[in-house]
């Protein structure tokens, strides 16, 4: 599959047509994303079977919920994004119940390719490497790998409270580096 | 909610971090709060880049023939709930959208003097059906079981669409057609295959193929949706 480049204006555009009830417009936004959508989704998921699944339930929601995207909030990409990243944190959560039974290996979340990956001119990138490293990691495993508060205390071996606040503190630098 | 419990709330609705009561919450403020939302996609757009930094995995052949098989389906039976059958199904969205149309309703009272006084009659029932806080239609439900739809907004739509209004008589039976029309215009409905419409029912418009959905159920988008409230 060829990822092509869509601007983000192109992207809405086809966004407007999917509200529409234009067919040709979803597989514009298929073409473009869903190999990435995948991508964001197996980061989180870790099983290929199921991040196919969260991209799947994505683009039905991206059609019928095309109408709800509103260009003057935020970007295309960063809706589309947040409606994949949603579905394969819901079936994340509702997998987990079984996870016990299904012995497949989880992969460790490949924490440095998150950030090394992001471009060097990236803002988010600069605030990132601004931030102590405890709250970026908290940052970064709860946004890209999907890690809940209670997970990350887990992970990061520190009570629940402390999870919590790492996350916020990060959050909070971010926002006050990135404006 | 202090300002402070705000923007926790909104990091971890972004970060995907809440469960129970606080994410109902924050689903309920997506709704509602056009300052919340943005902040939340202002949010999403801070943190973009980092989705951008996923690996690429070409999709198997047959996930598009899979997702354009899943849209063209009635939503009431699919296995995999679009947006628009989780919303059948989340009370609390509901909850919020009424509020959210009750608000619309008080707004839109003087502008429908002229229209309810050409309907000589006081309706039982009415619905305004909404899009965020953009008002689209209002369903009238009358003593006499008749009803109409009267559309508040342009809704544009390709040549070869219809536009198809829908009632949820009740969860078991699912969506019924009530109304076909070519463009927004004043409709009577046809409500004498459903029982007379009781409180908090659910009416919307969809865009389906000319001549109506092929399968008897919403295929396409929503333009616009509300609940039935009984007149005072």
């Amino acid at each position: 599959m060829v990822e092509t480049d869509l601007l983000d204006s192109q992207l809405a555009a086809a966004l407007n047509r999917c509200a529409t009830g234009d067919r040709t417009a979803l597989r514009v936004i298929y073409d473009a994303e869903a190999g990435r959508m995948i991508g964001v989704a197996m980061r989180i998921l870790k099983r290929r079977d199921l991040a196919e699944e969260a991209a799947h339930d994505a683009f039905i929601r991206i059609w019928r919920g095309a109408r709800g995207f509103d260009a003057s909030r935020g970007t295309a990409r960063s809706w589309i994004f947040a409606i994949v990243r949603n579905r394969a944190l819901t079936i994340l959560r509702a997998e987990g119940r079984f996870e016990s039974d299904d012995g497949e290996e989880r992969l460790e979340p490949d924490f440095l390719t998150a950030v090394d990956r992001l471009p060097e001119n990236s803002a988010l990138r600069r605030c990132l490497e601004a931030l102590d490293i405890k709250h970026r990691s908290a940052v970064v495993y709860s946004y890209v790998f999907g890690l809940s508060h209670g997970e990350l205390a887990g992970k990061m071996s520190v009570p629940l409270g402390t999870a919590k606040s790492w996350t916020r503190r990060g959050l909070l630098s971010l926002q006050e580096c990135m404006g | 909610m202090t300002q402070q419990e705000r923007e926790t709330l909104i990091a971890d609705f972004v970060l995907g971090t809440l469960d129970g009561a606080a994410l109902i919450e924050a689903e309920r403020l997506m709704l509602t709060d056009a300052a919340f939302a943005r902040d939340v996609e202002q949010w999403r757009v801070r943190l973009a880049d980092f989705d951008r930094t996923a690996e690429v995995m070409t999709p198997p052949e047959s996930l598009w023939s899979t997702i354009e098989r899943d849209i063209a389906r009635p939503v009431a039976s699919s296995t995999s709930p679009g947006l628009f059958a989780g919303l059948w199904n989340s009370l609390p969205a509901w909850r919020a959208i009424g509020l959210a149309a009750a608000a619309t309703a008080v707004a839109l009272t003087v502008g429908l003097g002229f229209a309810m006084r050409e309907a000589q009659r006081t309706p039982q029932m009415i619905a305004i059906l909404v899009d965020g806080d953009k008002a689209g239609a209002i369903v009238h439900v009358f003593n006499d079981g008749r009803a109409t739809l009267l559309p508040l907004a342009d809704m544009p739509i390709p040549a070869d669409r219809s536009l198809q209004v829908w009632t949820l008589p009740s969860r078991e039976r699912g969506p019924v057609s009530v109304g076909l029309m070519e463009q927004a215009r004043t409709l009577a409905l046809s409500l004498k295959d459903v029982p007379a419409p009781g409180a908090n029912q659910l009416f919307e418009i969809t865009i389906e193929p000319k001549g109506g959905s092929p399968t008897g159920r919403p295929t396409g988008p929503i333009l616009f949706k509300g609940l039935t409230a009984p007149t005072i």
